[in-house]
């Protein structure tokens, strides 16, 4: 079954668009189809579901190096906003209405700067290309 | 001891606001206030863009009802170049209208109030949410889901994307409709009908359950105002407004929405960024009115599609005069979605829909416009004034949300004087507030993409401002 990667995030709020800028870092990757999204939604459950493997790339504003990690679970203790799921809500509709049994990860791509305005913090572009890098070896 | 309970931040709305309950000397709730607190600015900073961008600016405003800002502001951009929009673009813009009300309203039932409504407003707060429906009603959620794809499909085929389209222009569209658009929509409508009649059964079949709820969250006489067309039908795209009371008295009607400003007031209070609207005849804040889905149904005489006008006829049986429980927003919301479903059936058969001319071009021939449309959440005014080289000087934008603004306030007022007893605050009393707010579907603005935690807490504050109790909920 093919890949879903899937970008999250606003270009227009500096890092918070580094996930799409890791997407240009890495190209075509062989049966891998990408999707960017400002914000995850549950109608994407039906697609999630589809793939065998899931990669969610989201800006974090928490410090650090980028990390690429297995999905978990969505906290039990969350009010969820319906209008702008975390990963592991949107990969919990997939599982709970579809079935959805695949690899699930989530590349967290650390800025610092989410203000009004284009462009990455160096930052924010480092671990774009550090993400892109732990993403290409998990498809090897 | 006089208290303050603050609700901190309201959860499952759009956007960000937060509630303070007011609790006087005898422990008892005297007031609450529902606060706005985050600031968004547009109409200040697109003073200095040529309106032509205006449309794709305005789309920014909100992820959930974008296409009714770029209606509205493509309307008010209409009126600057002085021109009549071809059919063919009209109809599109019906179209994407009535799919982006079923989406929102889709979201706001199934995916925001019908946890209260199907598991309860006292179940399990870690459970009464979505993935609680779908462990309990998985079918239903199911459907949810697809109603609401099914209308976020139907305006990325016309409008491009699902999110911030902004197709529509000044003068037009600026892409025909091709024949596979028109037919996977109608392909998808026999679903889509049969999702939102079961979704209406369903919620009619729990209705009775909540005879305090109906009684007591936003419950009270109001003016009622919406857009309705010529023959007094629910109309979203271009009509007139009408102004109803409590008693189902027609109070003004055949209203120019191109004038709003003689008949809307717009006033200010020091602790909300929220504008408060009132219907000026009746001052402020004497002329308090509700819009949106329970405004629009009470107004019109009909909505003009058979079935969704059976299920009027129903709900207007619910009450004497105008149906003034905020609760039955909710009945209003499905009622709006079958009606939308099937107008949107019938311009699948409209061969306008697919004529050739999508634009008018021509210069700026005034300015000074407004353009109006009804949103999910009620109806929208932009209002723009420009220089003779068309650059923005002035901007006003009088938003659904805000002009629910004092009922809302009064909504959570009645909720917290019923259920809140600040000596002994339970989770589902704070709930119930919650939901006086979630009947209107408040639009805040997730546009902003928010950043961090979005928590519950409620504070309890003695007349000194210290906390005497905090309660906290989620992250």
């Amino acid at each position: 079954m093919a890949a879903l990667l899937i970008a999250i995030g606003n270009v227009f709020r500096r890092d918070d668009g580094a996930a799409r800028r890791v997407l240009e870092l890495l190209g075509p990757l062989p049966g891998a189809r990408t999707v960017e999204v400002m914000q995850l939604s549950p109608e994407m459950a039906e697609d999630i579901a589809a793939a065998g493997r899931v990669v969610f790339i989201d800006a974090d504003v928490n410090p650090g190096p980028a990390r690429l990690e297995p999905a978990g679970s969505p906290s039990a203790s969350r009010s969820p906003l319906a209008h702008a799921l975390h990963p592991e809500e949107a990969l919990e509709y997939a599982r709970r209405l579809y079935g959805f049994q695949g690899e699930a990860w989530i590349c967290r791509v650390p800025g610092t700067d989410f203000s009004t305005g284009e462009g990455l913090s160096a930052e924010a572009e480092t671990n774009a290309r550090e993400a892109a890098g732990l993403i290409r070896k998990l498809f090897r | 001891m006089a208290e303050r309970i603050l609700i901190n931040t309201v959860t499952r709305v759009e956007g960000h606001a937060k509630v303070s309950i007011y609790v006087d000397d005898a422990g008892e709730v005297s007031s609450a206030q529902f606060h706005v607190v985050e600031f968004r600015g547009f109409e200040k900073f697109v003073e200095g863009r040529p309106f032509h961008e205006m449309p794709g600016l305005m789309s920014r405003i909100c992820g959930i009802c974008p296409v009714s800002h770029v209606l509205a502001s493509s309307k008010a951009g209409d009126r600057l170049l002085g021109v009549e929009v071809p059919p063919a673009a009209v109809k599109q813009r019906r179209l994407v209208n009535l799919a982006q009300i079923l989406q929102s309203h889709a979201l706001s039932f199934f995916h925001l109030s019908s946890p209260d409504l199907l598991l309860g407003f006292d179940s399990d707060p870690a459970r009464r949410n979505i993935f609680g429906l779908i462990d309990c009603e998985a079918d239903f959620a199911r459907r949810g889901i697809r109603v609401r794809k099914f209308g976020q499909r139907i305006i990325e085929l016309v409008g491009g994307r699902k999110i911030h389209p902004s197709w529509s222009t000044p003068g037009g569209v600026q892409t025909r409709m091709g024949a596979e658009a028109r037919d996977e929509i109608a392909a998808g409508v026999p679903e889509a009908l049969e999702s939102v009649k079961l979704a209406l059964d369903r919620l009619k079949s729990v209705l009775d359950s909540f005879p305090v709820e109906i009684e007591h969250l936003g419950n009270f006489p109001s003016l009622f105002l919406g857009m309705v067309s010529p023959r007094g039908e629910v109309e979203f795209y271009d009509g007139v407004i009408r102004i109803g009371d409590a008693e189902g008295n027609i109070v003004a009607d055949g209203l120019d929405p191109l004038r709003y400003y003689t008949y809307l007031g717009e006033a200010s209070e020091e602790w909300s960024y929220m504008k408060f609207p009132f219907y000026k005849p009746l001052g402020y804040p004497g002329g308090m009115y509700r819009v949106g889905p329970l405004a629009r149904l009470n107004v019109a005489a009909s909505t003009g599609t058979p079935l969704a006008d059976r299920e009027l006829r129903e709900f207007k049986q619910r009450s004497r005069g105008a149906v003034c429980q905020s609760f039955h927003y909710h009945l209003a919301r499905l009622i709006e979605m079958l009606h939308c479903v099937e107008r949107i059936e019938e311009l699948m058969v409209d061969r306008e829909l697919m004529g050739k001319r999508v634009r008018a071009r021509a210069g700026q021939n005034q300015n000074e416009g407004v353009g109006a449309c009804e949103a999910p959440r009620g109806t929208l005014f932009h209002h723009y004034v420009v220089d003779d080289d068309g650059v923005m000087q002035k901007v006003n934008l009088l938003i659904a949300t805000g002009q629910n603004n004092l009922a809302i306030n009064r909504a959570v007022t009645q909720a917290a004087q019923r259920f809140v007893r600040p000596e002994a605050i339970q989770e589902g009393m704070l709930n119930r507030v919650e939901a006086a707010i979630r009947c209107f579907d408040p639009c805040l603005s997730c546009s902003t993409h928010a950043l961090g935690q979005m928590p519950l807490e409620i504070d309890v504050r003695n007349s000194r401002g210290e906390v005497v109790n905090r309660y906290r909920r989620g992250r």
